[in-house]
């Protein structure tokens, strides 16, 4: 074999190794967390039975935008199983919002100590995110660091599952039908991580990560309730997509023991007095989660 | 010289058009990750091309098509060519499309970062015009004994038609980090956007000029005019597609999905960009094989006229 071939072949198989060695780092193992995020250690939560709760509704004022219909010709099944299929950014019932995630983004116990000091542990059980009518069900959800989502294909056709987060890494998995569900948990706390379809673009689904449990997210009645939550006085924020990072709104609430408080939100027109808006997504607050990983 | 090779060579350079435009319809659709697998979709040769996979599937295949033509092309540059630097030119080619799927293999496996994807788009117009230009060595024209022309007076063409095609490149290469920097329902960004518009400016003033002054200085040559006319008039509807396609997709993000406008325009703006390129880069080879440099010209004539 000569000099020249010799070189070549050489950089053929430089570009080979290369090519596998992405293929393998790209792999993550089923089940697990993606990155080994710094685990941190700090005071452990402990329920003192004295916990209150923060209920509200979401209101929307004005005329909100008219959802879209969606055209499914691209994939038959998608069009039989959803013949009207439509965006689901704004889900108002009688001027009330659903799908907003609400959550304590800052604040202390009345004992002084900031939530952000106290650990957590990811609950053992599995949230669930399913794809069926070529949409996802529940278009929003919330899910603690390190808690185990179970990504479900209901639907007779091949989806593909996309987590875009900017803190965590991005996730792309294939799911053909009748696939067994797919798991995934996030090392990084991050509201929200956008979750989409390649396979069928139209398909958005967001997913509000955090270290603590202090989250909800609002039903179609624009209702919520944060339960478990101790007695302190906390920034609450309530987050509803739209635009390029969505729009959060936060004000201050002051939980009494054993007792509730009101956190009520309003979007759209003149939206504002009702908790002050910010323009664009704020990273959740960090607090020291026990699961490892 | 054989007829059968420039066609096919024509044949690999029409095929390379088709697989460009496969690929902007790919990103116009979002569909790079629609299978998160490579070089099979789903672990599948012939996967239902339903969904983006339509769209994804679709390109590979194409671009299986042109490897396959290019390989064939390689071994026809070898059999019947007898210029070594052509039958090389051939050779870089197969490396070129070889690397473009690498390239693309790799972008899917490292979910499209956005380095990968505008290589990989950039590589397609180097690759389209190796191919573009194996089909001008290899014709009739290019082969024609022509009488030298020499370079008129004022900015010299050769420089001008090169730094055009150096210009154009470069936007290229803007233009398609631009594309991979935000998908259908993201803004694009402003800086990036900005620069691609500076661009256009220079490309037009560059091959405006280079068109201008050859239908100017050689209106009775063919050889040079016809691809001036036909860069001009490219450069003209790129303008206007590159105008339409800042509309379309600055409202592509209210969108609920890709929707056929916005696709059509973005695509239409990738592929007459790579016919513009390829234009300029045919002109600029005329250019360098006609024309001879002035200093060549004074030479010459000084010779005649002590002759």
């Amino acid at each position: 074999m000569s000099m020249k071939q010799t070189k070549v072949w050489l950089i053929l198989t430089i570009a080979l190794s290369l090519l596998g060695l992405a293929s393998a780092c790209s792999k993550t193992p089923e089940g697990t967390s993606d990155n080994g995020a710094p685990t941190t250690t700090g005071k452990a939560f402990t329920p003192k039975g004295d916990e209150g709760t923060i209920t509200g509704t979401i209101a929307y004022n004005g005329t909100p935008p008219a959802a879209k219909k969606i055209d499914t010709s691209a994939d038959p099944v998608c069009g039989q199983k959803s013949p009207n299929l439509a965006t689901e950014d704004n889900v108002i019932t009688n001027g009330k919002l659903g799908y907003a995630f609400v959550y304590i983004k800052d604040g202390a116990t009345t004992d002084g100590t900031k939530v952000g000091d106290y650990t957590f542990t990811a609950p053992s059980d599995t949230v669930t995110l399913d794809q069926n009518g070529c949409h996802y069900r529940p278009h929003v959800l919330g899910a603690m660091v390190n808690q185990k989502l179970n990504i479900t294909n209901s639907d007779p056709t091949q989806h593909n599952i996309h987590f875009t987060p900017k803190n965590n890494p991005d996730w792309n998995q294939s799911q053909p039908n009748g696939a067994p569900p797919l798991t995934h948990s996030f090392a990084r706390s991050e509201v929200l991580v956008p979750v989409k379809c390649n396979q069928h673009p139209w398909m958005k689904a967001y997913v509000g990560v955090l270290k603590h449990p202090f989250f909800a997210v609002s039903a179609e009645d624009g209702t919520f309730t944060i339960k478990g939550v101790p007695p302190g006085t906390y920034t609450v924020a309530a987050w509803h997509e739209g635009g390029a990072t969505g729009t959060e709104k936060t004000m201050s609430v002051t939980v009494p023991a054993s007792g509730s408080a009101k956190a009520d939100f309003a979007f759209g027109e003149g939206a504002s007095a009702a908790g002050a808006p910010s323009l664009e997504m704020m990273p959740a607050i960090e607090v020291p989660v026990v699961g490892h990983h | 010289m054989s007829k059968g090779l420039h066609r096919f060579a024509l044949l690999v350079a029409c095929a390379t058009f088709f697989l460009i435009i496969a690929g902007a319809l790919v990103t116009s659709h979002d569909a790079g990750l629609a299978t998160n697998d490579w070089p099979l979709s789903n672990g599948q040769v012939f996967p239902k091309m339903v969904g983006n996979l339509f769209w994804e599937h679709g390109h590979r295949m194409v671009a299986t098509t042109v490897g396959l033509l290019t390989i064939a092309l390689v071994v026809f540059l070898f059999a019947k060519e007898k210029r070594r630097w052509v039958r090389r030119l051939g050779l870089l080619a197969l490396f070129g499309v070889i690397a473009q799927g690498l390239l693309g293999g790799l972008t899917v496996k490292l979910n499209l970062p956005l380095a990968v994807s505008a290589a990989h788009a950039t590589l397609a117009q180097l690759f389209f015009c190796t191919t573009v230009s194996l089909a001008v060595f290899t014709s009739q024209s290019w082969m024609a004994n022509r009488p030298l022309l020499d370079e008129r007076p004022g900015p010299p063409l050769r420089y001008i038609c090169s730094a055009a095609a150096a210009t154009i490149f470069l936007q290229l290469i803007i233009g398609a980090t631009l594309r991979h920097s935000a998908t259908w329902d993201k803004p694009l960004p402003t800086d990036l956007l900005l620069t691609h518009i500076a661009g256009a400016f220079a490309v037009t003033l560059l091959l405006g000029s280079a068109s201008l002054l050859v239908l100017r200085r050689y209106r009775d040559e063919a050889f040079l005019t016809r691809p001036a006319l036909v860069a001009l008039a490219l450069l003209l509807v790129q303008l206007s597609l590159g105008v339409a396609a800042y509309i379309v997709r600055a409202a592509s993000p209210n969108d609920p999905q890709p929707l056929n406008p916005m696709v059509g325009v973005t695509v239409a703006h990738v592929a007459c960009g790579a016919l513009v390129f390829a234009t300029t880069i045919v002109l600029t080879l005329r250019v360098f094989k006609v024309l001879r440099p002035a200093e060549q010209a004074l030479k010459f004539s000084a010779a005649t006229q002590r002759g």
